[in-house]
């Protein structure tokens, strides 16, 4: 007892060293990760065109009163939105089926998920070109019997967009449900059957609510996902299509003249969004999980 | 499980497997022949790879990629080691704060990141405001999460408190036990954690452009523009691309399973 005491008030005296091991750690994270997100912040109240002016609202006021920053306001919440909720429903689909499967199916399906779980962006973009551009092979294909759905479709729209979106959601959001529904134990199954409960009174009332903390989690990062993607936008379209993430980067890097307080403003407007997204998930989380504690 | 339910699944799978599988098929076939017009491609041939391969600019961005993928990595580790290591040991309360700052790459991502770090530097001549300085500084910050996560997990997995006791009353001071004892214990969670990382970094397009001068490419950069160009030569660049994607995710998985079957094996003693 003695002995550990002493030992205590020397590490005391000596531990404040040690936080010079930390310094570098410090360094990093305030030059490249504090540092320039306030500095976002500031400058996104100052103005462009008058640089003595420090604080004014006139970017937000922009922002949200002029129709093209309007339009990628709106065109990233729907693709986002879009993506996110179709990922997540697929993603439920498969997560189930791989869960109550066993044997081959289940294992090339796990493979192709993890395979593809990093196919997003430019090789994305690429591939859906190569396929269903408008020199596209299944393009063609269509061409040649008829398939009219596939022959009218235009992959340099929103439309083909999402689509690309949707593929991108998929392998990220099965595989973050797949451990959630190791969590559902067969017991609870077994239990509806005898008291003669049918599969869908299970997942209405047993499965979903035991899944939803999961699924919630699971939404907010394809939301995440799919609100900060740039580079399958703009491989697939370049500067002409108005989404938030696209816009930031125009105005600050760019053959047109450059406006970077105002894409400061833009990249403020969409980290707020991102808050809104994990408060809300936060706040859901905290409510579906009281069951657990009970 | 009923039958009916078994079939649904392996349909459902099915579906989605062909789904993902057709864009990333179709391209690899498209890279191999010379024409594609019908159902059926014409021309097998392997000029496309032959052309990349002796082209100095693919080679030059490969191994830029592997340039700017490891130096943030090696970086990263070090930092996150020896901050988690004074933090885990002697100051503890502070943890709650370095898993904060950790986590907040995860919400900004790329674009944010990225313009952010130019606004703060880009009009500086001083050594900070170097295209590559600024890029690998990013880069650093994008995988912290993952690197910090990584780390985090392996040292909640053995007892470090007691090792580290261990060692002292063995005479060799903390700091030296730390990267004696502990490091190697943690050396999985750390490869699988810098492979995730460089999987990261390896599909980055949006970090590079915005803050890397034209003379430096990725390889994503490089499709990019060979896309521009001709859709066989990027053909063959994507089928590059995504082998070495795929072989990073081979790797960290078999990582994955074997350190979960020595954890059973462990368990099962």
């Amino acid at each position: 007892m003695e002995h550990k005491k002493v030992k205590l008030m020397t590490s005391r005296n000596t531990r404040y060293y040690y936080l010079l091991a930390l310094l570098p750690f410090v360094f990093l994270v305030v030059m490249y990760e504090l540092l320039p997100l306030i500095m976002l912040v500031i400058d996104s109240f100052g103005l462009d065109k008058k640089p003595e002016v420090r604080f004014s609202l006139e970017n937000y006021q922009k922002i949200f009163s002029t129709l093209s920053y309007q339009r990628a306001i709106e065109n990233s919440l729907k693709i986002t939105l879009i993506s996110t909720v179709v990922g997540i429903v697929i993603a439920f689909l498969g997560a189930r089926a791989a869960y109550t499967s066993r044997g081959k199916f289940r294992s090339v399906f796990l493979t192709v998920l993890n395979m593809t779980s990093n196919f997003a962006g430019v090789p994305l973009a690429f591939a859906y070109m190569i396929i269903l551009g408008n020199a596209g092979v299944i393009k063609q294909i269509a061409n040649m019997y008829g398939i009219g759905f596939i022959q009218n479709f235009d992959l340099y729209t929103s439309n083909g967009l999402t689509m690309m979106y949707i593929y991108f959601q998929i392998p990220l959001s099965t595989l973050l449900l797949i451990p959630a529904f190791n969590g559902i134990r067969q017991e609870w199954n077994e239990a509806n059957m005898l008291l003669g409960g049918t599969n869908t009174h299970f997942w209405m009332h047993v499965g979903i609510p035991v899944l939803l903390p999961s699924l919630f989690s699971t939404l907010s990062v394809l939301f995440a996902n799919a609100l900060c993607a740039y580079a399958t936008a703009y491989a697939l379209l370049m500067n002409n299509f108005s989404l938030l993430p696209v816009n930031i980067s125009a105005s600050f890097v760019g053959d047109i003249k450059t406006k970077p307080k105002l894409g400061a403003a833009l990249s403020v407007v969409m980290m707020l969004i991102m808050c809104v997204v994990i408060l809300i998930n936060n706040f859901i989380t905290k409510k579906t999980t009281k069951w657990e504690s009970r | 499980m009923r039958k009916g339910s078994k079939v649904s699944s392996n349909i459902i799978m099915t579906l989605v497997t062909v789904w993902l599988l057709i864009p990333l098929l179709a391209t690899i076939i498209y890279s191999l022949f010379e024409d594609w017009t019908g159902i059926i491609p014409h021309g097998f041939t392997l000029a496309n790879y032959q052309k990349i391969f002796t082209d100095t600019a693919f080679l030059t961005s490969m191994y830029q990629t592997l340039l700017v993928c490891v130096i943030p990595i090696v970086i990263t580790i070090l930092v996150v080691l020896l901050g988690l290591f004074v933090v885990t040991v002697y100051f503890p309360k502070l943890e709650k704060y370095m898993q904060i700052l950790c986590m907040i790459p995860y919400t900004i991502q790329g674009v944010i990141l990225s313009v952010s770090i130019l606004i703060l530097y880009a009009k500086g001549d001083t050594v900070l405001s170097g295209r590559m300085t600024m890029l690998i500084g990013a880069y650093c910050i994008i995988i912290l999460p993952h690197i910090y996560n990584g780390i985090r997990n392996g040292m909640r997995a053995i007892n470090m408190n007691m090792l580290l006791e261990a060692a002292e009353m063995l005479g060799e001071s903390k700091l030296k036990a730390f990267f004696k004892v502990i490091v190697p214990n943690i050396l999985t969670g750390i490869t699988v954690s810098s492979l995730l990382a460089v999987g990261l970094l390896f599909g980055d397009y949006v970090i590079i452009r915005n803050l890397s001068s034209s003379n430096v490419n990725n390889m994503q950069k490089f499709l990019y523009q060979a896309m521009k160009r001709s859709s066989a030569e990027a053909s063959a660049v994507f089928v590059v691309i995504m082998l070495i994607t795929f072989a990073i995710t081979a790797i960290v998985l078999t990582l994955q399973s074997r350190s979960t079957l020595e954890k059973i094996r462990n368990g099962g003693k």
